[in-house]
């Protein structure tokens, strides 16, 4: 057998946990600094800013407008139900909105923070049940379904109160994104670490907004999500999708298929390491693959300088939703580390040793579940070329 | 008429090595091909000519040469060579087609090609013994040459071994000929089906025996099959479909025109241990397929286990079995050369053809998805499924065979199902799974390789399309193939008998 040329694998370096900490409490960005680390991430960002956009404006509309809505045929259409519009969708030529409805169900499944918390408590509950009892004295099909079913309506309830606040994270993630493709045009930003630090400010600055949310049943509003559960928009929601879909993720089939019963699956819910930063950017791009799903609407809205710097790369056009992915990879790293400066527990600067020691240990936990993430894409030589 | 099928490739290969300057290895595939074309339509036009109601020799042709020592030239074509003549017409331009980048001495391969496949249509068309092995040496020294200097690493080797084991089968066959001339006291060397009426029997096995081995050496058949791995697995990818598409045909070829029409008083004595002799080659070739960690040989060894069905179909030697057995000599040609050039393009695109190392080439984006689907279809087609020319060819030699041998029936069926385990294992480890193409030293590190194979162009992968679009068509309309080789087939089934009947008089 021949000796197989070099140039058809590469393999990029994957830092130790050690080294990661090292990083993080130093300031320095996991992703190395390069010009095409750059056009990379901002980018790809930029395509996800407006495909985000996209997905908020669906998620606040399902929450709010499909509303225990028993059949919601529709709720993808964003209440435009011309026949223009479904053709449009029946013919795929749309944004593929299962993919927020995969991250909201991730959020809802893993349920950690503040927010799964307040979808458990007894206001809550008598949030529900006021909703449920006006909801059902108009509508006979769930007059009758909630009897025979008395938690049924109370776990939509949750799945529209989490869609509803992804829909509101998204939205304040997709001008974030977009505001920083724009501050990149001016040269405002220049180098990955600009990036992280442009990410952190739009993060810290948002950190403390209200997440609320309210519906109208029979004229009259009513809040599932009310101001005073003090829910807000960092620790509430975006600690938790992060939790949920950068690191946790579900083991969904793709090119690895796991096997349950041989204990190829942690028991452990919170050792799960499926998320998007783990995922492997070769997928088989069968059906229903909810990465893939995030790459082809990407791909629609992918500015032009990225998408010929693709074009030069590898199979250009034919792979082009793998480079997609790596390149998705890179920037959600830089998300990850712009999140990790944003909530160290003490300023990085600080000489007091408690303190210290509580970046350290704060840093220490971020990198041992980085450490063995797709770490690969991180240094200079990374794929994609 | 049949003269022109040996002499446009032949003459095709001195224009080649007469080409005045130094004309660019593109230069030289495109005279090739246009040779090539040339004679793939002048056997259509044989074809056009040809009655396929008449189970004779038809289009003879005949010039007396050496007569002292029965050398005559005397061709002609019948059911069971044209449908060989076809596949070596259109094989010898895939390998053409298929053969890129050669930078070493390519006017003296593309010559090689040519006078190879000059000689193959000689073999097949030829009504002289002595002719025929004329024609059969004469493709010996240019395949040795085209492993021995365009092969792998281990070339010599192969070539060598190649060389001496086909050089036994030929001086086997020139002795079997010699011989019947020595105990029917003639030199008449001419190709009169039952000559061996004259002889005793025990003269007859003893001929019989001589041209059994040297065409089971070149079909070739356990346990004389040694060469063949070796030599697939050096040999470039347009000299490997060659090989297994149409030299292997020589072999069958001979059995059936050869031992079972010179000898088949002698052949209904050792049928029964033949078609069990059948059955240990299929079982063997299959279980040896399945051990294997190289995808070409593989493809060798399955070779070996489906070149059985035809001595199993010879055996039996009923009108369905013989027919069964063209279908199959046909069927493998497509197919083998089919799996030849696909396992070619993989080791093109990625260096390696090791089941170890290759995984998930179906990966629709960094992987080789066509060339996979395409495997997935030839290997489909090479274990029998319905629906594709494995399956007719199959389906007929068991159907011919099992009232005559049942037990050695059984056991090549059996040798079938082993074609899905081996090739459902290749696809399995090659084509399914997370894409990777090294050994996993780290597994952890392997999971994060980025693979960046080169992607298959169209142009690359049209001679395998070709042959898969042969393959289903011959599976959904075998009935074209089946007329033109219906009346040959029968006639050759009823040789046996026609001997019995001269026997006993029946016929006086």
């Amino acid at each position: 057998m021949p000796i197989i040329p070099a140039e058809l694998v590469h393999s990029g370096g994957m830092p130790s946990a050690a080294e990661l900490e090292a990083k993080l409490l130093g300031s320095e960005t996991l992703l190395a600094n390069t010009p095409d680390h750059l056009i990379e991430v901002v980018d790809v960002l930029k395509s996800y800013g407006e495909v985000l956009d996209a997905y908020s404006t669906n998620l606040i509309f399902q929450a709010e407008r499909q509303f225990l809505l028993p059949f919601p045929l529709f709720k993808y259409l964003d209440g435009d139900n011309s026949p223009a519009r479904v053709w449009r969708h029946l013919n795929h030529d749309r944004i593929n909105f299962e993919y927020a409805e995969y991250c909201m169900k991730a959020m809802l499944w893993h349920g950690t923070g503040g927010l799964d918390a307040y979808l458990d408590s007894e206001p809550f509950a008598a949030n529900c049940a006021a909703i449920i009892a006006k909801k059902t004295r108009r509508d006979p099909l769930l007059a009758l379904l909630h009897p025979l079913f008395p938690g049924f309506l109370t776990e939509l309830i949750r799945t529209a109160a989490t869609t509803h606040a992804l829909g509101q994270f998204w939205r304040v993630m997709s001008d974030l994104f977009l505001d920083l493709a724009r501050a990149e045009a001016d040269g405002r930003v220049d180098s990955i670490d600009a990036v992280v630090e442009f990410i952190k400010d739009g993060l810290v600055a948002a950190a403390a907004d209200p997440i609320t949310y309210g519906v109208e049943v029979a004229g009259e509003h009513l809040w599932v999500l009310p101001p005073e559960a003090g829910l807000t928009f960092l620790v509430d929601v975006a600690v938790p999708y992060v939790e949920a879909v950068f690191l946790r993720g579900m083991p969904f089939l793709g090119t690895v298929s796991f096997n349950a019963q041989a204990h190829q699956i942690s028991p452990d819910q919170a050792q799960f390491a499926y998320g998007a930063l783990f995922a492997d950017p070769l997928p088989s791009m069968g059906s229903g693959i909810p990465p893939s799903l995030l790459m082809q609407d990407m791909y629609r809205h992918l500015p032009q300088r990225l998408h010929s710097w693709y074009h030069q790369r590898t199979r250009g056009e034919g792979d082009v939703r793998v480079k997609i992915c790596m390149s998705f990879q890179k920037s959600m790293f830089c998300v990850t580390n712009a999140a990790i400066r944003g909530t160290f527990p003490h300023p990085l600067g600080s000489t007091d040793p408690q303190a210290r020691s509580a970046n350290r240990a704060y840093a220490a936990a971020w990198a041992s579940r980085l450490g063995v993430a797709r770490t690969d894409c991180l240094d200079a030589q990374a794929p994609v070329a | 008429m049949l003269s022109l099928l040996l002499l446009i490739p032949f003459i095709g290969a001195l224009v080649l090595v007469l080409w005045p300057g130094q004309p660019t290895p593109g230069r030289l595939r495109t005279i090739t091909l246009a040779v090539l074309f040339l004679q793939l339509g002048w056997s259509l036009v044989v074809l056009s000519r040809f009655d396929p109601g008449n189970s004779a020799m038809q289009l003879q042709e005949s010039h007396q040469w050496v007569t002292n020592i029965g050398l005559d030239y005397k061709l002609g074509v019948d059911g069971l060579s044209l449908p060989l003549v076809l596949i070596n017409g259109a094989l010898t331009l895939v390998s053409a087609i298929c053969t890129r980048d050669i930078s070493q001495r390519p006017r003296i391969y593309f010559a090689l090609l040519l006078v190879i496949s000059g000689a193959v249509n000689g073999a097949f068309l030829a009504e002289n013994l002595l002719l025929f092995f004329l024609f059969y040496e004469l493709e010996l020294i240019p395949l040795w040459l085209l492993i021995g200097i365009w092969g792998g690493a281990n070339r010599s080797y192969a070539a060598t071994k190649f060389l001496i084991f086909t050089a036994v089968s030929g001086m086997l066959i020139l002795g079997a000929f010699l011989g019947l001339s020595l105990f029917t006291g003639s030199v008449d060397f001419s190709l009169t089906p039952i000559t061996s009426e004259r002889l005793e029997l025990g003269s007859q096995l003893v001929l019989l025996g001589a041209l059994l081995v040297g065409f089971g050496i070149k079909v070739p058949l356990f346990p004389f099959h040694n060469w063949l791995p070796d030599a697939h697995t050096q040999a470039s990818t347009p000299v490997s479909v060659l090989l297994a598409g149409v030299l292997l045909k020589l072999g069958t070829y001979g059995m059936l025109r050869f031992c079972l029409g010179l000898f088949p008083e002698a052949w209904a004595v050792l049928a029964p241990g033949l078609a069990i002799w059948a059955a240990v080659s299929v079982l063997f070739g299959s279980l040896a397929a399945i051990a294997q960690k190289d995808m070409k040989r593989m493809v060798a060894y399955s070779s070996v286990g489906h070149m059985g069905y035809i001595l199993l179909a010879a055996a039996a030697a009923t009108p369905v079995a013989i027919l069964g057995s063209m279908f199959q000599m046909v069927s493998h040609g497509l197919i083998s050369a089919l799996l030849f050039l696909l396992v070619g393009i993989v080791y093109r695109k990625t260096g390696t053809r090791d089941l170890t190392v290759l995984h998930g080439l179906l990966n629709p984006e960094r992987g080789l998805p066509f060339t996979g689907s395409l495997m997935i279809l030839g290997v489909m087609a090479s274990a029998g499924m319905p629906g594709m020319s494995g399956f007719i060819s199959e389906f007929m030699v068991f159907r011919g065979s099992i009232v005559a041998y049942p037990l050695a029936t059984l056991l090549g069926m059996v040798g079938s199902g082993l074609t899905a385990v081996y090739f459902l294992l290749l696809v399995n480890r090659a084509f399914f799974g997370r894409l990777a193409i090294t050994p996993a030293t780290d597994p952890v590190a392997h999971q994060r390789l980025d693979v960046r194979l080169a992607e298959v162009a169209p142009r690359e992968t049209i001679p395998a399309v070709a042959l898969a679009i042969t393959v289903v068509a011959i599976g959904l309309l075998p009935a074209g193939l089946g007329r033109l080789s219906e009346t040959t087939s029968t006639a050759i089934a009823q040789l046996p008998a026609l001997v019995s009947a001269l026997q006993s008089g029946g016929l006086g």
